[in-house]
C-alpha cells in the first residue's frame, strides 16, 4: 500500500532525554494504524512531529511520497492532518461552534463579520458526525469532560469536509476519558472514516488497539521496536515488545520489598472531595509502599494532591502519626512530614534556575540558618553527601538543576524530601520522562527509603511499576476504592486483575 | 550560569563606564570630582526608591505605590518633626512600611495582581498625604533640619552623607538578598513559585515581606527627599516611579522575576542619572529626554528578558 503519510529516520532530543531515535513510520490510505508503548516511549512525540508542533532534529516527513515541511498545527491542517490531543485544548469560554472552527473563521465571513448562524449550521453537521447532541452555540465550559472530547474529535473530523485529497486524523489517547458507549461510538466513526481518511491511533488499551487497527507499531525508549499487522498480533505478544524484557523481579528490587510494620503513619477515614473522590479509607504503615492504580479521572491524582496539602479535603478524617490533621496548604503537610514528588517535575518539583544544593535544601531552609544568615558550608556539605548517596550525575553541587538529565533531576527532588526529613513520600509518576537506567536507580532509591522506615504512596507511571514496587495496591475507579490487593513479593496480582477493577 | 548570562550581568556596568567616558570626552569638566560627587549624591534618592521595589520585581510582582508612599513619608516627616524631633524619621519610614504591607496583604490575601493592588494602595496613600498636609507643601524649619536631618544633608569626610547612606543601604540589602533565607526565597519565588509552594513554604509571608520592604525603602527615600528639599508635600516624589522602575530594569533585573540583584539596581540608577545629565550636557531638550528614556526602558527589557522562554506576553 502506498503510504499517504510517512516519517523516515526521525530523531528528536529534549534536554536530558532522547525522545525519538531514528523513527520510521507510515500510514497508508484508508488505514488505521495503532501506536502503542509505555509512557515516555515517544508516541505522542511522533504525533506532535506529524502535526508540526515539534520540528525533528533529523529525518523528514513525507506526504504522498513528497518531502513536506510542516511548520505548525495550522499548516498540518491545511496539508490534511488533524490531531486530537491527549490533553484537551478547548477554550472553555467559547461556544462549541467557535471551538470547532477556531482559526478558520474566514470561512464564515460576511461583510468582514463572522456569521454566527452559518458557523452554527456548519458546526451542527460536524457534531452530527460524532452523534453529539448539543447545540453548537453552547459554551464548552458547560459540557461534560467526555462531551468536550467528542467536540475535539468533531473538530479534527471537520478537516474531512474541508480538504480535498487525502486526510489523516491523529488521535492521541482519545478513549482514556470516554465511557464504553462513547468508545463504541468512536470506533464506529473511525470505521466509517476509513472510507475517506487514514487514522493514527494511540491508546494504552491494547485490546482496543487490536480491535480497531489494521497495523500496529510498538515503541520503546524513543524507538520503533516492532511492527505487525493487527491480525497477527496478540495482546500478550505486544505487551512483551512494549516492555522489552521478561518481567523479572530484579527490575523492581522485589527482594528488598519490606514486610510492612504495624506502625501506622497515615490513617485515612472516609476522605472525600466533592466531584473527585469519596469514601477513601486506608492505613499506610512505616516501611510500606501503597500503590494506587486508576485511569485518568479515577480520582487518584486528586487524592494525592489532597494528601500533600495542595488542595483541601471536604470530608473525612486524616490522621498522621495518630493525630488528626487538616492542611491549609502544602506547608502544613510538609510540617506533618509529608512530601510530594510531583509528576510535573519542572513546575512543582524544582526551581530550574537554582543550583543542585539550593534545590535540595529548599524544603528545609530553617535547618541551614544560623542567626539569620544561611549556612552555605553546611548546605554544600549536605548536598555533596546526597549527590554521593543517590549517585547524582552533576558537575558540582553548584550546577543549575535545569541542565541535568530528567533522571538526575528526579533524584534531586527525592533528595529534597530526604533532607527535609519527611516520613511519607508521595510519588506521582516518579519515573515519567526519564531513561530506563535512571528508572532502575529511582526504584533502588525508593527501596532505600522504605528500608529506612519511610512510607510511600505511589501513583505509578505504568501498572507494571505499581505492581512491581507496591506492598499493597488500591485500585480507584470513579473516585472510590474499587479493590485492594496485597502484593507480597512473589505473590503479586497481575495487570489483568487490576485492569478489571479500573474500567 | 552560561557564558552568555555571565556576560549579560556585566553589560550594565560596562554601559555605565562607556557613558561616563563618552560624556567626559565631550566635556572634560564632567570629570571634576565635585561634579561626579554631586551626580552620585543626586542618584541616591532614586536608588533608595528603587532598592526596595527590586525585591518585589524579583518575586515577579510590581509596586506602583512607591512615589505616593515616598511623598506621604515626606509629609509625615515635615508635620511631625516639630513635635517629635528625631522620632519623626522612624515615624515617616513606618508610614512607608505600613503602606507597603497593605499593598502586599491586599495582593496576597485577596489574590489580586500586584499591579492593581499597589495601584489602589497608591491612590489611598496619595489621599492620606493630601489629607495630612491639608493639600499644601509643609516647610521644614532650618533649625529642625540642622538638628535632626544632618545625617542626610551634611557631609562626612568630604563626601555627602546621602552617598554614605546609599552605600550602607546597598550593603545591607545585598546582604539581605544574598545571605538570608528571605533573599533565597525571593529568588526562588520569582523563578518558580509553584515549586516553592510545593516544597512546603508559605510563599505569602515572603511576598508580603517584600512589599513591606519596598514601602519601607520608599519611606526612606521620602525622608531623604524631604530633608534635601526642606519640605514635605503630597506631590514631592511625582515623576519618580518610572525612573525607579527604569533603574531596576536597566540594571539587568528581569521584570519577570527570579533574576536580579541590588547592586544591579545601583548601577542602573547611576546609568539613568548619567544619561539624564549627559543629555542636558549635550543639549537634548527636556521634552525629548522622555523619548530617550522610553527607548532605553524598552531596550533594557528586551536585552534582559529571555524572551525565547516566554510564550505569552500579558
Amino acid at each position: 500500500m502506498e503510504p499517504v503519510l510517512e516519517i523516515r529516520g526521525v530523531s528528536k532530543a529534549f534536554p536530558g532525554v532522547k525522545a525519538l531515535d531514528n523513527v520510521s513510520f507510515s500510514v497508508g490510505k484508508g488505514e488505521v494504524v495503532g501506536l502503542i508503548g509505555e509512557n515516555g516511549a515517544g508516541k505522542s512525540t511522533v504525533l506532535k512531529v506529524l502535526n508540526g508542533i515539534y520540528k525533528p532534529d533529523s529525518g523528514g516527513v513525507f506526504i504522498d511520497g513528497m518531502s513536506a515541511n510542516i511548520t505548525s498545527p495550522r499548516d498540518a491542517f491545511d496539508k490534511g492532518i488533524a490531531m486530537v490531543f491527549q490533553e484537551q485544548l478547548m477554550l472553555p469560554s467559547l461556544t462549541v461552534a467557535e471551538n470547532i472552527f477556531l482559526g478558520r473563521e474566514e470561512e464564515f465571513l460576511k461583510y468582514g463579520l463572522i456569521s454566527k448562524s452559518r458557523m452554527n449550521v456548519a458546526a451542527a453537521i460536524e457534531l452530527s458526525k460524532v452523534r453529539l447532541n448539543v447545540a453548537p452555540s453552547t459554551r464548552c465550559s458547560e459540557l461534560s469532560f467526555a462531551d468536550r472530547q467528542m467536540v475535539e474529535i468533531a473538530k479534527a473530523l471537520s478537516l474531512d469536509s474541508r480538504i480535498k485529497g487525502d486526510v489523516t486524523i491523529l488521535l492521541d489517547e482519545p478513549t482514556s476519558v470516554l465511557e464504553r458507549k462513547e468508545i463504541d461510538l468512536l470506533f464506529e466513526i473511525i470505521k466509517d472514516l476509513k472510507q475517506r481518511a487514514s487514522i493514527v491511533f494511540i491508546s494504552h488499551r491494547l485490546e482496543e488497539v487490536l480491535a480497531i487497527s489494521d497495523r500496529v507499531y510498538v515503541m520503546r525508549d524513543g524507538k520503533v521496536v516492532f511492527e505487525t499487522t493487527a491480525a497477527d498480533a496478540t495482546v500478550k505478544g505486544l505487551h512483551q515488545h512494549m516492555v522489552g524484557r521478561q518481567l523479572h523481579n530484579e527490575y523492581y528490587r522485589e527482594a528488598r520489598q519490606r514486610h510492612p510494620t504495624a506502625v501506622p503513619v497515615i490513617e485515612a477515614q472516609d476522605l472525600a472531595k466533592k466531584g473527585r473522590f469519596s469514601n477513601v479509607t486506608f492505613t499506610l504503615h512505616e516501611g510500606e509502599i501503597i500503590g494506587i492504580a486508576g485511569v485518568i479521572g479515577s480520582g487518584r491524582e486528586d487524592l494525592a494532591k489532597c494528601l500533600a496539602g495542595h488542595t483541601a479535603i471536604d470530608a473525612g478524617v486524616l490522621k498522621i502519626g495518630g493525630k488528626p490533621v487538616s492542611f491549609r496548604a502544602a506547608y502544613d503537610a510538609t510540617a506533618a512530614g509529608i512530601g510530594l514528588v510531583p509528576s510535573e517535575r519542572k513546575i512543582e518539583g524544582l526551581v530550574a534556575s537554582f543550583s543542585v544544593a539550593e534545590n535540595m535544601t529548599l524544603a528545609a531552609i530553617p535547618k541551614f540558618v544560623s542567626g539569620c544568615v544561611l549556612r552555605f558550608a553546611l548546605e554544600n556539605k549536605t548536598a555533596r553527601d546526597w549527590v554521593d548517596r543517590l549517585k547524582i550525575k552533576t558537575p558540582s553541587t553548584g550546577t543549575m538543576v535545569g541542565s541535568l538529565s530528567g533522571g538526575n533531576q528526579q533524584k534531586v527532588v527525592l533528595a529534597k524530601w530526604r533532607v527535609a526529613g519527611v516520613r511519607v513520600v508521595i510519588l506521582d509518576h516518579p519515573t515519567r520522562g526519564i531513561d530506563v537506567g535512571a528508572k532502575e536507580d529511582v526504584y533502588e532509591l525508593i527501596r532505600d527509603m522504605t528500608a529506612e522506615g519511610l512510607a510511600v504512596i505511589l501513583l505509578g507511571d505504568t501498572l507494571e511499576e505499581v505492581i512491581g514496587l507496591s506492598s499493597r495496591i488500591l485500585v480507584m475507579r470513579d473516585g472510590e476504592i474499587a479493590a485492594t490487593f496485597n502484593a507480597a513479593p512473589g505473590n503479586k496480582p497481575t495487570q489483568v486483575e487490576l485492569v478489571g477493577h479500573m474500567v | 550560569m552560561g557564558m552568555r548570562d555571565r556576560l549579560q550581568a556585566y553589560v550594565p556596568a560596562i554601559v555605565l563606564v562607556a557613558l561616563v567616558a563618552a560624556i567626559g570626552l565631550y566635556d572634560n569638566t564632567f570629570f571634576s570630582s565635585g561634579n561626579l560627587l554631586t551626580i552620585f549624591a543626586d542618584t541616591m534618592t532614586l536608588f533608595l526608591m528603587a532598592s526596595g521595589v527590586t525585591f518585589v520585581i524579583m518575586i515577579g510582582g510590581i509596586d506602583l505605590s512607591i512615589q505616593s508612599v515616598a511623598s506621604l513619608a515626606s509629609c509625615i516627616l515635615a508635620i511631625s518633626l516639630p513635635r517629635f524631633g528625631f522620632g519623626a524619621v522612624p515615624l515617616a519610614i513606618l508610614g512607608g512600611t505600613v503602606s507597603g504591607l497593605l499593598g502586599g496583604l491586599v495582593s496576597t490575601r485577596l489574590r489580586i495582581p500586584s499591579f492593581i493592588a499597589t495601584l489602589a494602595v497608591s491612590g489611598l496613600v496619595l489621599s492620606a498625604a493630601y489629607w495630612l498636609s491639608a493639600e499644601r507643601s509643609i516647610n521644614v524649619s532650618s533649625e529642625d533640619s540642622d538638628r535632626v536631618l544632618g545625617w542626610v544633608v551634611g557631609e562626612t569626610a568630604g563626601v555627602p552623607n546621602e552617598i554614605w547612606l546609599g552605600l550602607a543601604v546597598l550593603a545591607i540589602l545585598s546582604g539581605l538578598f544574598g545571605l538570608t533565607p528571605f533573599g533565597r526565597l525571593v529568588r526562588a519565588i520569582g523563578s518558580q513559585e509553584r515549586a516553592v509552594m510545593a516544597s512546603g513554604i508559605d510563599v505569602n509571608r515572603t511576598k508580603v515581606a517584600a512589599y513591606a520592604l519596598s514601602g519601607t525603602m520608599a519611606g526612606v527615600a521620602g525622608v531623604v527627599m524631604g530633608a534635601r528639599l526642606g519640605s514635605g508635600s503630597p506631590t514631592l516624589a511625582n515623576e519618580f516611579l518610572l525612573p525607579a522602575i527604569a533603574c531596576i530594569v536597566v540594571g539587568g533585573t528581569a521584570i519577570t522575576g527570579g533574576v536580579g540583584s541590588i547592586w544591579r539596581t545601583f548601577v542602573g540608577a547611576l546609568i539613568v542619572q548619567v544619561v539624564r545629565i549627559g543629555m542636558t550636557f549635550v543639549g537634548v531638550s527636556a521634552f525629548a529626554q522622555q523619548i530617550v528614556f522610553g527607548f532605553i526602558l524598552v531596550a533594557a527589557v528586551a536585552a534582559t528578558m529571555d524572551r525565547g522562554k516566554i510564550f505569552v506576553i500579558k
